[in-house]
């Protein structure tokens, strides 16, 4: 029956092209929609690697008034020994503009064994910063106090870059940079995402300041207590302001910038999802009038076929079987072009997103196409031999 | 073979009750050769569909091999159909998109023949009809006695103990007419096969064995 079917299909190729390119066009709009889905999705289950609840973050425009390292280390050192002094104030760090859901990079590279690293997330990291963001350590130890008298310079990296550059091997204690910059790796943190959730993490190393990088921070990460509220929110103000004469402070909640930042990857996904639907449902309503229209210019060959022995059940699985197969080679041809981007790496996508993507799109399409051919089916089923035959 | 008792078949609307068929009792013995004839609308076709269980009667019973057909499933008349009958119509009732092959194999695949079985029988019943060299012909490609035989073949593809014909010459000359007409007593002659033909050629009735004839619904012959 299958070749039957084929045989049919085929000798009527001209009259089903429409049909095969609307099927083929939903194919590849579901495949785009669903890696983007998958993609997203992917990353959203994966842990956050930080904790944003309760999580302040104040940017600031402070001018010191000095160029001396120390001095500057010390007014921040006394600024965050002011803050800590507020009972509902937990841990205290400062730190350079990229902080996570800010939308700020800071970005930076070193060679390992001939191989130039690149794209590496650099964040300034002193010692509460673990605490502030409850950074998940899987290996090894954050930084402390005496770190300044190590000879290389310790780091912390996230779990990507260790696999980028150790794979399975040890991380702890290699050596990474140039032989002039030389930085040894003292821990290793589970990856941080902190474009949003919905986007992967960037390899990531934390650099534990200097006195002479106080001058570039302009941001305080500042844990509170559950339950903080906009009056505690006036006093923080308050006292950073009465520290930092005519500086600028701008207080906001992570959770906040968590919810922004997210947007900016849900909104598209959204807007073309709703585009696709609305499409979806235009290819539906033509599926359904193409095959509608079909049944009623076959029913002559359905009365024949149910004189030589087709049951009314058979007629309605013949047309369904149909469309399935139609779709199929519509389908065959759309797969064609999908498998093309893991195979060419069009998008430096992992490559199960897209085997997922194309999994949903085909069973999205042969769902669609069942329901749509379904009724006309069942309608076909329903036509009496006698009448039919008559009519033609 | 075929027994028909007291068959009526009433159409009705929301207004009006159309007799077509009215208390028709027919006995059609194995082998036999019957032609009906009567004018337009006295229900020949009706009796014909009736016969062939592609309509039921509104009363009465109908009995093929000693067997009642009236509490019979879809899929057990979807069954007989395939086995016991062959179906041949005044407009052939060929699929198009489907070569010559394809067509007259159609009663086959019901059965779930092999594809290589299908083939050789469809051959056999092509070449009974003397159109072996048209099997990779479109139906569009032939001319309508080349049609005809072809519905021919795919009737008798399965070897059906009953062909139902109805009008087979109507659409053809005479000269056509005669040749389709030959290959169906032929058929009789040789196989054996039980045919029913509704035909309003005189001259095509009286090559038959029995003629009935329809009037207004009632047999008057």
């Amino acid at each position: 029956m299958l070749k039957h079917l084929f045989i049919l299909i085929w000798n009527k190729k001209k009259q089903n092209s429409l049909l095969l390119t609307e099927v083929l066009v939903s194919f590849l709009v579901l495949f785009a929609v669903f890696t983007l889905l998958v993609f997203n999705y992917r990353n959203y289950s994966k842990p956050r690697g930080f904790e944003y609840s309760n999580v302040w973050v104040a940017n600031f425009n402070n001018d010191l008034g000095t160029t001396n390292g120390d001095s500057a280390a010390m007014f921040y050192d006394n600024l965050r020994r002011n803050m800590l002094s507020l009972p509902q104030v937990k841990a205290v760090c400062f730190t350079n503009a990229n902080t996570p859901f800010s939308g700020n990079t800071s970005q930076t590279g070193f060679p390992y064994k001939g191989k130039d690293v690149r794209s590496i997330n650099y964040y300034l990291a002193e010692d509460s910063y673990k605490d502030a963001l409850q950074l998940h350590l899987l290996e090894g130890r954050w930084f402390a106090k005496n770190e300044g008298a190590a000879k290389n310079k310790p780091i912390v990296i996230n779990n990507k870059l260790k696999t980028e550059l150790f794979g399975t091997g040890k991380a702890l204690g290699q050596l990474v940079g140039d032989d002039k910059n030389q930085m040894q790796v003292i821990g290793v943190v589970e990856d941080g995402k902190y474009t949003n959730e919905y986007m992967p993490a960037g390899k990531a190393m934390y650099v534990r300041p200097d006195t002479s990088e106080y001058h570039w921070m302009g941001t305080a990460m500042i844990r509170v207590a559950p339950g903080s509220d906009a009056a505690f929110e006036g006093r923080l103000y308050k006292l950073m302001a009465n520290t930092m004469k005519n500086a600028n402070i701008e207080i906001t909640h992570l959770e906040d910038k968590r919810k922004s930042a997210n947007n900016t990857t849900l909104v598209p996904v959204i807007i073309l999802g709703t585009v696709s639907g609305f499409l979806i449902i235009n290819v539906a309503l033509g599926l359904f009038g193409v095959l509608w229209y079909n049944i009623n210019k076959r029913r002559g060959e359905i009365g024949l076929r149910r004189a030589v022995g087709a049951t009314g059940n058979g007629i309605s699985g013949q047309l369904v079987a149909e469309s399935l197969l139609l779709a199929t080679l519509a389908l065959l041809v759309g797969i064609f072009f999908a498998i093309q981007f893991p195979l060419l790496n069009v998008l430096d996508l992992p490559t199960g997103v897209y085997l997922w993507a194309l999994l949903f799109a085909i069973v999205f399409i042969y769902a669609l196409v069942l329901v749509c051919s379904l009724y006309p089916g069942k309608q076909a089923a329903a036509i009496y031999p006698a009448v039919a035959l008559h009519e033609d | 073979m075929i027994r028909l008792r007291n068959i009526e078949k009433i159409y009705r609307t929301d207004t009006v009750e159309t007799l077509a068929l009215n208390s028709i009792s027919l006995d059609i013995a194995k082998g036999e050769f019957l032609s009906i004839m009567g004018p337009s609308g006295c229900g020949k076709s009706t009796l014909l569909n009736i016969m062939g269980l592609l309509d039921t009667p509104s009363n009465g019973q109908v009995q093929i091999d000693d067997q009642a057909t009236t509490a019979l499933s879809d899929k057990q008349l979807a069954h007989f159909r395939n086995r016991k009958i062959g179906f041949i119509f005044q407009s052939y009732h060929l699929i198009n998109d489907l070569k010559v092959l394809d067509n007259v194999e159609l009663p086959m695949l019901y059965r779930n023949s092999s594809a290589g079985e299908r083939k050789q029988l469809a051959t056999e019943a092509l070449e009974k009809v003397g159109l072996s060299n048209r099997i990779k012909h479109f139906p569009k490609q032939l001319s309508g006695g080349q049609k005809q035989r072809v519905a021919i073949a795919r009737a008798i593809v399965g070897k059906p103990e009953i062909i139902l014909a109805d009008e087979p010459t109507g659409n053809l000359d005479s000269a056509m007419g005669n040749e389709i007409m030959d290959i169906l007593l032929e058929l009789n002659k040789t196989d054996g096969t039980t045919i029913v033909m509704v035909t309003h050629d005189e001259n095509m009735a009286r090559k038959t064995h029995r003629l009935v004839r329809l009037f207004d619904g009632t047999q008057v012959q």
